[in-house]
């Protein structure tokens, strides 16, 4: 099915997911959960979309699943981010 | 200075049901959202069930179509059993049966609600109640003083004091980690449930669902998926634990969205894809780590999911309820230690949630070993399931032959079908009947007697005229 058009977001400005490549061991794990496919891995380093603040769904999946703490999470700023019309 | 009796963080169905509670006991309280509303942020089945009538019924009374237009309440559910092949094997509908003895469970199973309407419907009585209500307001850390809690900071540096705080901010909670509670969920403790929102026109969805609310799609390829119906719209999700996921969850979705079955349901109801959404959801065996010093989890927050099938809006609501009524009690006692808050635990442990949690172990075990394995478990269960239902219909041969077959159909199974009984069915029986499992039935015996069983249904018959 199509993606485009599904989310909803007000982007906001400050960064809220980060990664940190010396923990990272390249698991995938990552890759493998995110349901919008913001995650990839090109010359064996993960890395996540640029634009990550407009698709992000916010779910925490990416967070919850790393397992060597290389992901860093947290909501982004209050007001921004995704919106669930019919949630 | 920003000084309260008692801080709340999330205004979910927790978070705004202990500030209400706060509220109406007289409490100088104050509660945060994140989102600009509240209920922007949320993703669920948005399926209430009627334990939360029974619990609070002057709220939920007040919860009409004029308030939350997209309310649906359903009489019946249905079951889809997929094959191997991507094929609707067969499909169940029940209705509440005879022993449903509570009134609004004997007319309706779920009421369902977009979260969008029913969080900040719910928000509502909590700020009626005297409540603070703080939104687009990012939570980002405890306040401490001299080691101790004493209120919370948002994103901007303001400070707000409290001796107490509930960290009802829902399943990736910022307080259960700033409090040392929980840093993250262990990988079988936590599910990722991304669902689809479709729209369709009420009419559509009354003709062709009738008085049906709720559908469960359990397969051999796919998770178990959920279907439930809105008043204009519907939702398709599934979800697993985060350790049993091979592919991504949306290929799994996908799969239920492209059965054939499914595209026909699509084209007849006229539904059109509206929203993409993912959560986690908190599915445990057991809550723990549910309060420490100036600190009580709610809801997803504290793990609060009923640990069969995750229903968490009615637990987050009694935690919440009751985690404000010990606060209360904190305050006038002075006392905010983690042995007192302990006193939490005593008051939810002595509900309906306490004793779904009394067989937690045993319903966490069997759905996570069933609808959630589809290769492992689905895979013989849906043809045996679909042979015992509608093996009969076949009209080849002499119905005792029939008979006959399917029973040695069936049987083939029993490999798998036994191990399973014993592993999850027994000790579930055991459990929920109270009676130790050597007494109820030795699986030894059990294990010996059943093929016993199986084998008295002949392989071959007497030669009977038809046959030769
Ligand atoms: C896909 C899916 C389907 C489900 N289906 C059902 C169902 O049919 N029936 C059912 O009963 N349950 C269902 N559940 C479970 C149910 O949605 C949750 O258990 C319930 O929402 C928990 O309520 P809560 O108040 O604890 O947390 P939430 O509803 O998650 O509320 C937490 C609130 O806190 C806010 N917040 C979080 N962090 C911060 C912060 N740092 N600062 C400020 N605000 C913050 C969030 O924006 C959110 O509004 C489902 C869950 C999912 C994911
Ligand atoms: S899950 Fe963590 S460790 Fe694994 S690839 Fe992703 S960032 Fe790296
Ligand atoms: S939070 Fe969810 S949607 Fe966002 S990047 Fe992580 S897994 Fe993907």
């Amino acid at each position: 099915m199509k993606l485009n058009g599904l989310t909803k977001h007000i982007p906001g400005t400050v960064d809220f997911i980060f990664i940190d490549q010396s923990k990272c061991n390249r698991c995938g794990q990552c890759i493998l959960v995110c349901v919008v496919n913001l995650w990839r891995k090109t010359n064996n380093i993960i890395s996540f979309s640029e634009d990550y603040k407009e698709k992000c769904l916010e779910c925490g999946a990416c967070y919850q699943v790393c397992e060597a703490d290389a992901i860093d999470f947290h909501y982004p700023s209050g007001g921004t981010g995704v919106i669930f019309e019919k949630g | 200075m920003n000084i309260y009796d008692v801080i709340i963080v999330g205004a979910g169905p927790g978070g705004s049901m202990a500030a209400k509670t706060a509220a109406d006991l007289g409490l100088k309280t104050i509660f945060f959202e994140r989102g600009r509303k509240p209920g922007e942020k949320n993703s669920s089945g948005s399926g209430l069930g009627p334990r939360i009538w029974k619990d609070f019924p002057s709220l939920m009374k007040e919860l009409t179509p004029e308030k939350c237009p997209s309310m649906r309440a359903g009489s019946a559910a249905r079951n889809y059993f997929v094959n191997q092949e991507g094929i609707v094997a067969g499909y169940v509908m029940a209705r509440p049966t005879e022993s449903v003895s509570y009134e609004p469970a004997k007319s309706w199973i779920t009421m369902n609600c977009y979260r969008s309407e029913f969080d900040p419907w719910i928000a509502e009585f909590a700020i009626d109640a005297g409540a603070e209500l703080k939104t687009s307001t990012l939570i980002t850390n405890l306040l401490k003083k001299d080691g101790k809690v004493c209120g919370v900071i948002d994103e901007h540096n303001n400070k707000y004091q409290a001796p107490i705080v509930i960290g009802a901010d829902g399943v990736v909670s910022m307080v259960a980690k700033q409090s040392g509670l929980r840093t993250k969920w262990a990988q079988d403790q936590i599910t990722v449930v991304p669902q689809y929102d479709f729209q369709a026109s009420p009419e559509k969805i009354d003709d062709i669902m009738g008085d049906e609310t709720l559908a469960v799609w359990w397969s051999a390829i796919f998770p178990a998926s959920y279907q439930v119906f809105f008043h204009d719209g519907f939702h398709q999700g599934l979800g697993n634990w985060l350790n049993k996921w091979d592919k991504n969850p949306l290929y799994y979705l996908n799969r239920v969205i492209n059965l054939k079955y499914y595209q026909r349901l699509l084209r007849i109801l006229n539904a059109k894809p509206r929203e993409l959404q993912s959560h986690l959801l908190p599915w445990l065996k057991y809550p723990y780590n549910t309060h420490t010093d100036g600190i009580i989890l709610v809801g997803d927050a504290g793990g609060f999911p009923c640990p069969l099938e995750a229903e968490g809006i009615y637990s987050a609501m009694v935690t919440g309820k009751f985690a404000a009524e010990v606060a209360a009690e904190a305050i006038t006692s002075e006392d905010f230690s983690k042995n007192f808050l302990s006193k939490y635990d005593e008051a939810w442990k002595n509900t309906s949630i306490g004793e779904d949690f009394e067989t937690g172990e045993e319903l966490y075990n069997i759905w996570k070993a069933l609808p959630f394995s589809p290769q492992e478990t689905m895979s013989w269960f849906v043809p045996m399931f679909m042979e015992a239902m509608g093996g009969i219909y076949d009209w080849s041969q002499p119905h005792a032959k029939r008979v006959r077959q399917i029973a040695s159909q069936i049987k083939s199974y029993m490999p798998q079908a036994l191990p399973f009984i014993m592993k999850y069915v027994i000790p579930l029986l055991a459990k929920i009947f109270e009676e130790d499992i050597d007494k109820m039935m030795d699986p030894q015996k059990l294990m010996s007697a059943l093929p016993k069983l199986m084998d008295l249904i002949p392989k071959k018959k007497k030669p009977r005229r038809e046959d030769k």
